[in-house]
């Protein structure tokens, strides 16, 4: 099993890079067989610290505390105490000290690939999710799968997202969704933070092929990252969120 | 499409509450023995302008997505605030959040995790304090409204258009408000017209609550009829919250409610001002 992988990312129109508040792991781009988990998040903007939060859930995942899926409620518990031990002792003016109670809420997303015992060309895959972040499998020019969520319609309601407010993470946990499937080499994987899972769905629901795009994004240097979603948000395509690809590609 | 633009920080909108303290406002809300109106209006908004700077806050401080102002008219016609903002009458929330009149500590019962309720130490933030004295000078009120309106749209063409929320219990001393509230809701941003919700508090013993109805016909007099007249259509989007509050609105539902309680007031400030678009 051979891996290349490669995250690409751009803040929302009108934010800093600071105020980003997607996540994603690893942090860069490389090739091989070593890594082989991967995961997305996505902080949501009406709450405070979700940066944060998106932050260490996908080191989390990536660490392979989310390996068994028994011990998930548990970990999730512990990644809590982490968040809150990073914001104790801190003097906040009241409204801040309001928006903390209310804890931060993310989308979650998180991609194991697995190599298969004897052959190198086939394995299978894991995925585990909470929210609107999605992933596609293309293989042959073909969406083999897509997790979550699978069409455009299904991004205009509110999605149950992963929190640190312990009785908002209960209902979470019950809407947490489980996928498996195998691979073959040549797949390709996406993981896509909301907008643009919606604007991937929306193309391939017109019968377009908008993994073909993804694929060439940042191998040309006539098409980097920033400035496609740039000319996306201008044209109305796609809203004006954080966004974040990861590309994941099995030879 | 009109009331779809995004409210960002570079792209701001905001809200404009009209608030009626004439001397009538000192009476007890329907269906309350001791609340006067006055203290349950100024509890309401000072309850509001919290959770929308609540709303905006972030870790680094406080997001300007939107502009507020208090109205008052009552003896005089002007800015309502108290305490270092007394006397501005459109401000950035994050200066909302900065300079309240004062902090008061009330208590409010919680869940103690065994079937109990506890008692918690809550700081509530007032900026704006119940007066209840003069006239009701609406007329001179609503043209007031529409020059802060018009300045705030004149700085922020392509904003979400200010939504302006009157809340009154009586008759205009100073004249007919119909062509007032016309020349207010004709004003426009690049998104569409100005929304204007009229919240009437009255008393009166024949008239029913009525909460967003999409006919004047069961309304009792004239006067609530011009205020029906006079308030906007809901937005699609302020009738899926009105909803939410367990309402049943039409798709011609105003933005008008009559006799209102304490709670109906509060679902209409939520109604009028839940952000449908942060960004």
């Amino acid at each position: 099993m051979h891996l290349s992988y490669s995250p690409m990312f751009e803040p929302k129109y009108g934010s800093t890079a600071e105020e980003y508040e997607d996540a994603f792991c690893p942090q860069d781009s490389s090739e091989g067989a070593s890594i082989n988990r991967f995961a997305i998040a996505d902080g949501a903007t009406e709450t405070s610290y979700s940066g944060l939060w998106a932050r260490l859930l996908v080191k989390a995942y990536c660490d392979g505390e989310m390996d068994s899926a028994d011990r998930i409620p548990e970990t999730l518990e512990s990644i809590q105490k982490r968040w809150k031990y990073q914001l104790t002792d801190r003097q906040l003016p009241w409204f801040a000290e309001h928006k903390l109670q209310l804890g931060a809420f993310a989308a979650f997303l998180g991609l194991t690939i697995s190599p298969d015992a004897t052959k190198d060309s086939v394995g299978t895959w894991d995925a585990i999710a909470s929210g609107d972040s999605c992933l596609v499998q293309i293989r042959a020019e073909t969406v083999t799968a897509s997790f979550p969520l699978n069409e455009s319609a299904a991004f205009n309601t509110h999605p149950v997202l992963l929190s640190t407010d312990p009785e908002a993470l209960v209902l979470a946990m019950e809407s947490l969704k489980t996928m498996s499937g195998d691979w073959q080499s040549g797949d390709r994987f996406f993981l896509m933070t909301d907008a643009l899972a919606a604007w991937f769905f929306r193309e391939h629901e017109q019968a377009r092929r908008p993994w073909e795009v993804l694929r060439d994004l940042e191998y040309d240097e006539t098409k980097p990252f920033s400035a496609w979603v740039t000319g996306l948000r201008n044209n109305s395509e796609i809203r004006n969120d954080d966004v974040t690809l990861y590309r994941i590609e099995i030879d | 499409m009109p009331y779809s633009a995004e409210i960002n920080r570079s792209n701001p909108s905001c809200f404009l509450f009209l608030i009626d303290q004439s001397g009538s406002m000192s009476d007890s809300f329907p269906g309350e023995i001791v609340k006067k109106k006055s203290v349950g209006v100024s509890d309401a908004i000072n309850n509001l302008l919290q959770n929308l700077v609540i709303r905006c806050a972030k870790e680094e401080g406080v997001r300007d997505y939107f502009h507020v102002g208090v109205i008052g008219y009552g003896t005089s016609v002007g800015p309502a605030f108290s305490g270092a903002l007394a006397g501005k009458e459109m401000v950035p929330i994050s200066e909302i959040a900065n300079s309240p009149a004062r902090i008061d500590e009330r208590t409010k019962k919680v869940d103690d995790g065994a079937g109990g309720l506890l008692e918690q130490k809550v700081r509530f933030p007032i900026w704006f304090d119940p007066i209840a004295n003069g006239g009701t000078p609406m007329v001179q009120a609503l043209n007031l409204a529409k020059t802060t309106v018009g300045s705030f749209i004149a700085q922020h063409p392509n904003s979400f258009p200010p939504v302006v929320i009157h809340i009154t219990d009586g008759e205009s001393t100073d004249g007919e408000p119909s062509s007032a509230f016309k020349e207010l809701t004709s004003l426009t941003s690049a998104d569409g017209n100005v929304l204007l919700f009229n919240v009437h508090i009255s008393s009166n013993p024949n008239a029913t609550t009525t909460a967003f109805p999409d006919s004047p016909a069961q309304l009792p007099d004239q006067y609530a009829k011009t205020l029906f007249e006079g308030a906007s259509f809901l937005t699609p989007f302020m009738r899926s919250i009105a909803s939410e509050h367990g309402l049943t609105v039409g798709d011609g539902a105003k933005g008008f409610v009559l006799n209102a309680d304490l709670v109906l007031v509060i679902q209409a400030l939520d109604i009028g001002t839940r952000p449908s678009n942060l960004r």
